[in-house]
């Protein structure tokens, strides 16, 4: 049976709690550790405590035995020599002496009675040389026998020992003048008088004559002047004197005893009250040290709830006053946690702004939108407004994205001055969007979308040039337009996309019509990519005819859309969409391969060109698309003419010249399409020797109504030719236009005047009959 | 008063009484006038001074006694000089005083007991010695003095000298006793005394004695 069954459950409680103790709070383990600690100090120096001052106590009593007993010595000396003193005068009177010599017993005896009085002694005699013994009564003299060695040697102090016991004597000499005897004193050393010498000593001593011949055993293997311990009823110290004797056979000891365990009982006392107070000191330790590691684990529990509520993202401040170490953690921790809760805030905020305008974005403005259709009464109106900056990839790209960044800076502050009631969010790049809330039903929408554009209209000073931005604005309204955020939001994006389409700095409100456009054009979208997919495309070739050598020198391929079900699409139609969607890329690679493979079937002197839109130049890999469409037809790369816009510049223009002179390298030609529209920059013509200018069939379309036309066409052609390029014109339709270009010095024609775009099948025919040309233009 | 006998108080302290040592005689071959040499030693062998010696002979010589020295006993340097004087009995012996200080002279012994109060400088007391023995003289003021006459009532005595010998001589042959005396013979009377035989000429005889 165990001890804890034994004990039973409330000892099994306790047991319990002891292990928590010993586990569990760190300040009991403090406390219970320093306790033992001490504990185990003080028990160390108690215990040698109590030994030293017992051995102290058993020393000192030891020493003052042994001093007792040398003082006991002297005593008994002193009043041996008092009595030798007394004797010594006695023995030197002549009246004494004479009596002495003369044996004149009478004086004798009344001068030893005297002697007895003046010196409280009760044995005074003479021992004469003959052996005899003269007293004044005394009785229990010593036989003289006994004596007359050692007074004979010279002794003159000693014990002796009457039928009364001991005594202590001194003889002196008679001398008349030669020795004639000897004048003995004695006093008795009985009892009363060891008593009253043990009163004299400083601790309790007992005093006994012992006789050496009827000595105990253990005094007889006792030395003489030494202290030794014996226990007889309790401890007892014992210090024995061997004491000069005047008479022959005795052997008279004094015996000091001390009772040790009477004075060490003081001893005793001490140790208890030694124990007492390392209790006490224990306890207080103990207490001190629960109240000292509580002061730090306090805290730490303090710190350690503290922690743990704001991993439940509560919000927390730890107030510990104290000065110390703890003190200094509590405030660290609370500024760590005011860091955090700055991080956190700076956190959201990163996430729910611009970090340029520092305006919402676009999920805080979904958000705010939400929730305020949600609190929306119920003829409340809602306005949500997109804006799109125009133009501003322009400053962007000439004055550089610091004043692009500038300008959104600028238009933030404006929108925020303008529309304090609004909620301005950027959307991203130059998009904005606003939400205007509680509009009263009848208000005027227009003047809140004029106000709007009007904030746009405001100066702007970039890098100190004036400058100014327009912007294109749609406008969707809660509840018409929708009403949830993200029809309104869509809506509004779709009026802006008109907005956009109807010339810049105009703002369209949403109608219904608008979402069917573009339900159009997603579904146009998509009927694109199935045609990517499925082949729907089809190439026309449409002549370039030559007016120095007088023949087709080649075809510009152009591409035709044969839509499953509304028939033949213009590319003016779907290009600008794949433009916008991407899918010109693969569409124009298709449009590559398959005019480099009709081409490849042609006479080696006839070339074909293909229209290289913007998006597709500045797309990684035209060049590798060249070269694999090249190396599939097997066309040798002189007879594929790649005709540019002058946009493939604004992108950028190191890359441009970069592809343009990576696909020079390949050996393909390069036309400049376009030219004279746009941005026209004779810059373009300097930078990059391109091999043809296509002249703008606008310009060719003048030669017929304006004298000017013929100057535009002869400077271009002079500049060309300058520059060593061919020229093209677009777009000729009638024989006049034909002779002012050729009287201008066009080296090359294109356009209805000799045909249509044709079927790839139908280039041969045209091939044939080229001199059908021939025959029309003589015609 | 109990009193104890001399014997059994010599028998008690062990006291040696030394006789003629036999082996010890030497017998002078030459034949004249007897003498006798004698050395007195003490139980360590070492000669003893100022002991006396007296021979008493069987037949008793005729005439009165006559010493060779002074019958006197001076007091100087608060000594008795000599310390031991022989006079023979009857003899008056003079006390002068030679010191600066008073002296008195005392007896306790038997064969004279007398008190001579205090007297001064270079003046002289007497007195007459009329009974043979010891005599032990002290005085009264100055325990340190000890003077010893040896009133004797034979011709054939004399003093040891520093050798421990003393001689006697003109004695008749035949027997004849020899006593040694001194202060501090352990024997009682501080003498002893033994048989001897004058054998006529030059005779030595060697005593041991016990003093103190």
């Amino acid at each position: 049976m165990s001890l804890v069954r034994m004990l039973g459950t409330p000892a099994k409680g306790a047991f319990a709690r002891l292990a928590r103790l010993r586990f569990g709070a760190l300040s009991t383990r403090i406390a219970l550790l320093y306790a033992g600690l001490f504990a185990l100090v003080l028990g160390l120096v108690v215990t040698l405590a109590v030994g030293a001052f017992a051995r102290f106590g058993e020393e000192s009593a030891s020493r003052d035995l042994a001093a007792n007993a040398r003082v006991f010595d002297e005593i008994l000396a002193a009043q041996a020599r008092q009595m030798g003193d007394q004797a010594d005068v006695m023995a030197r009177d002549f009246g004494f002496r004479e009596a002495v010599a003369t044996d004149d017993v009478p004086t004798i005896n009344s001068t030893l009675e005297s002697l007895e009085g003046r010196v409280g002694s009760d044995m005074v005699f003479v021992l004469t040389l003959e052996g005899d013994v003269l007293t004044a009564g005394a009785t229990g003299v010593p036989a003289p026998e006994t004596l007359w060695q050692r007074l004979d040697e010279g002794a003159k102090r000693g014990i002796i020992r009457s039928d009364k016991g001991f005594a202590l004597a001194a003889a002196t000499p008679i001398e008349a003048p030669d020795l004639i005897g000897w004048l003995v004193i004695a006093q008795p050393l009985d009892r009363a008088t060891l008593d009253r010498l043990v009163e004299l000593a400083p601790i309790a001593l007992d005093a006994t004559m012992v006789d050496g011949a009827r000595q105990p055993a253990w005094l007889r293997d006792a030395g003489a002047d030494t202290v030794f311990e014996r226990d007889q009823g309790g401890r007892h110290l014992y210090h024995v004197s061997d004491l000069p004797v005047l008479q022959d056979g005795i052997a008279p000891r004094l015996v000091l005893s001390h009772a040790l365990t009477k004075s060490m009982a003081a001893h005793a006392n001490l140790r208890w009250w030694l124990g007492i107070l390392a209790c006490g000191g224990i306890m207080l330790v103990l207490g001190l040290g629960f109240k000292v590691a509580r002061s730090v684990t306090e805290p730490l529990q303090q710190l350690d709830e503290a922690t743990r509520l704001i991993g439940e993202g509560r919000q927390v401040n730890l107030n510990i006053g104290t000065d110390d170490e703890i003190g200094r953690l509590a405030q660290s921790f609370n500024r760590m946690v005011a860091a955090i809760e700055e991080r956190e805030r700076q956190i959201v905020h990163v996430g729910l702004h611009d970090g340029l305008t520092g305006l919402p974005n676009r999920k805080l403005f979904t958000e705010q939108l939400a929730n305020t259709l949600a609190r929306r009464r119920k003829d409340e109106q809602v306005v949500v407004a997109y804006v799109d900056l125009d133009d501003f990839k322009m400053v962007n790209d000439t004055l550089g994205h610091p004043a692009g960044d500038a300008l959104l800076r600028m238009v933030a502050e404006h929108l925020k001055e303008d529309l304090p009631d609004a909620m301005i969010a950027r959307l991203g790049g130059d998009e904005f969007a606003v939400l205007f809330a509680g509009i009263d039903p009848g208000q005027n929408l227009a003047s809140i979308a004029d106000n709007l554009q009007r904030s746009f209209d405001r100066p702007l000073r970039i890098n100190g040039q004036a400058a100014s931005c327009g912007a294109s604005i749609g406008i969707a309204v809660a509840p018409t337009d929708g009403k949830d955020g993200n029809t309104l939001m869509k809506n509004a994006d779709l009026a802006l996309y008109r907005a956009k389409h109807e010339g810049k700095s105009t703002y369209h409100f949403f109608e219904p019509s608008l979402d069917e456009a573009a339900r159009c054009r997603r579904q146009m979208e998509l009927d694109l990519r199935a045609a990517i997919k499925e082949g729907g495309f089809e190439l026309n070739f449409q002549p370039l005819y030559s007016l120095a050598e007088r023949r087709l020198t080649g075809f510009e391929a152009l591409i035709r859309w044969n839509h499953p079900t509304r028939g033949r699409i213009s590319p003016a139609e779907f290009i600008p969409l794949a433009e916008e969607t991407g899918l010109i890329i693969p569409i124009g690679e298709w449009v590559l391969r398959e005019a480099c493979h009709h081409a490849g079937t042609w006479p080696d002197d006839v070339s074909v060109a293909v229209n290289v839109s913007p998006k597709q130049f500045a797309a990684t890999g035209i060049a590798s698309t060249v070269l694999s469409a090249l190396s599939a037809s097997g066309l040798p790369p002189r007879r594929l003419e790649l005709e540019i816009t002058e946009s493939v510049f604004i992108a950028d223009v190191d890359m441009t010249m970069a592809t343009l002179h990576s696909l020079r390298n390949i050996g393909v030609r390069i036309a400049l399409d376009d030219f004279g529209t746009g941005y026209s920059s004779l810059s373009y013509l300097r930078s990059f020797p391109f091999d043809k200018v296509k002249i703008d069939k606008s310009f060719v379309e003048d030669l017929g109504t304006s004298k000017n036309g013929h100057a535009m066409i002869r400077a271009i052609t002079t500049l060309a030719n300058a520059l060593g390029m061919e020229t093209l014109a677009e777009g000729v339709e009638d024989i006049a236009q034909f002779e002012v270009l050729e009287r201008e010095g066009c080296q090359n024609i294109q356009g209805y005047l000799f045909s249509r775009p044709v079927a790839a099948d139908a280039v041969a025919g045209l091939l044939r009959d080229g001199a059908g040309y021939e025959r029309k233009l003589r015609a | 008063m109990p009193r104890f006998q001399i014997s059994h108080r010599l028998s008690a302290l062990g006291l040696v009484v030394l006789a003629a040592i036999p082996g010890t005689v030497f017998v002078a071959s030459a034949a004249g006038p007897a003498s006798l040499r004698v050395q007195i030693v003490d139980e360590a062998g070492l000669p003893v001074r100022d002991a006396v010696v007296e021979l008493h002979s069987a037949k008793a010589a005729a005439g009165p006694i006559r010493f060779p020295w002074k019958m006197g006993m001076a007091q100087r340097d608060q000594q008795f000089t000599p310390g031991t004087l022989i006079v023979a009995k009857g003899s008056t012996v003079a006390f002068p005083n030679l010191d600066q200080v008073r002296h008195s002279i005392y007896s306790f012994s038997k064969p004279a007991r007398f008190e001579i109060e205090l007297y001064g400088r270079d003046q002289t007391r007497t007195q007459t010695f009329a009974i043979a023995g010891s005599v032990k003289l002290g005085c009264k003021i100055h325990d340190q003095m000890r003077g010893y006459i040896r009133v004797t009532d034979t011709p054939y005595a004399a003093k040891t000298d520093h050798n421990g010998y003393a001689t006697v001589s003109g004695m008749a042959s035949g027997a004849a006793s020899v006593t040694v005396w001194h202060p501090q013979l352990r024997a009682p009377g501080n003498e002893s005394r033994s048989a001897l035989t004058i054998q006529g000429g030059a005779q030595t005889q060697k005593y041991r004695i016990a003093v103190k």
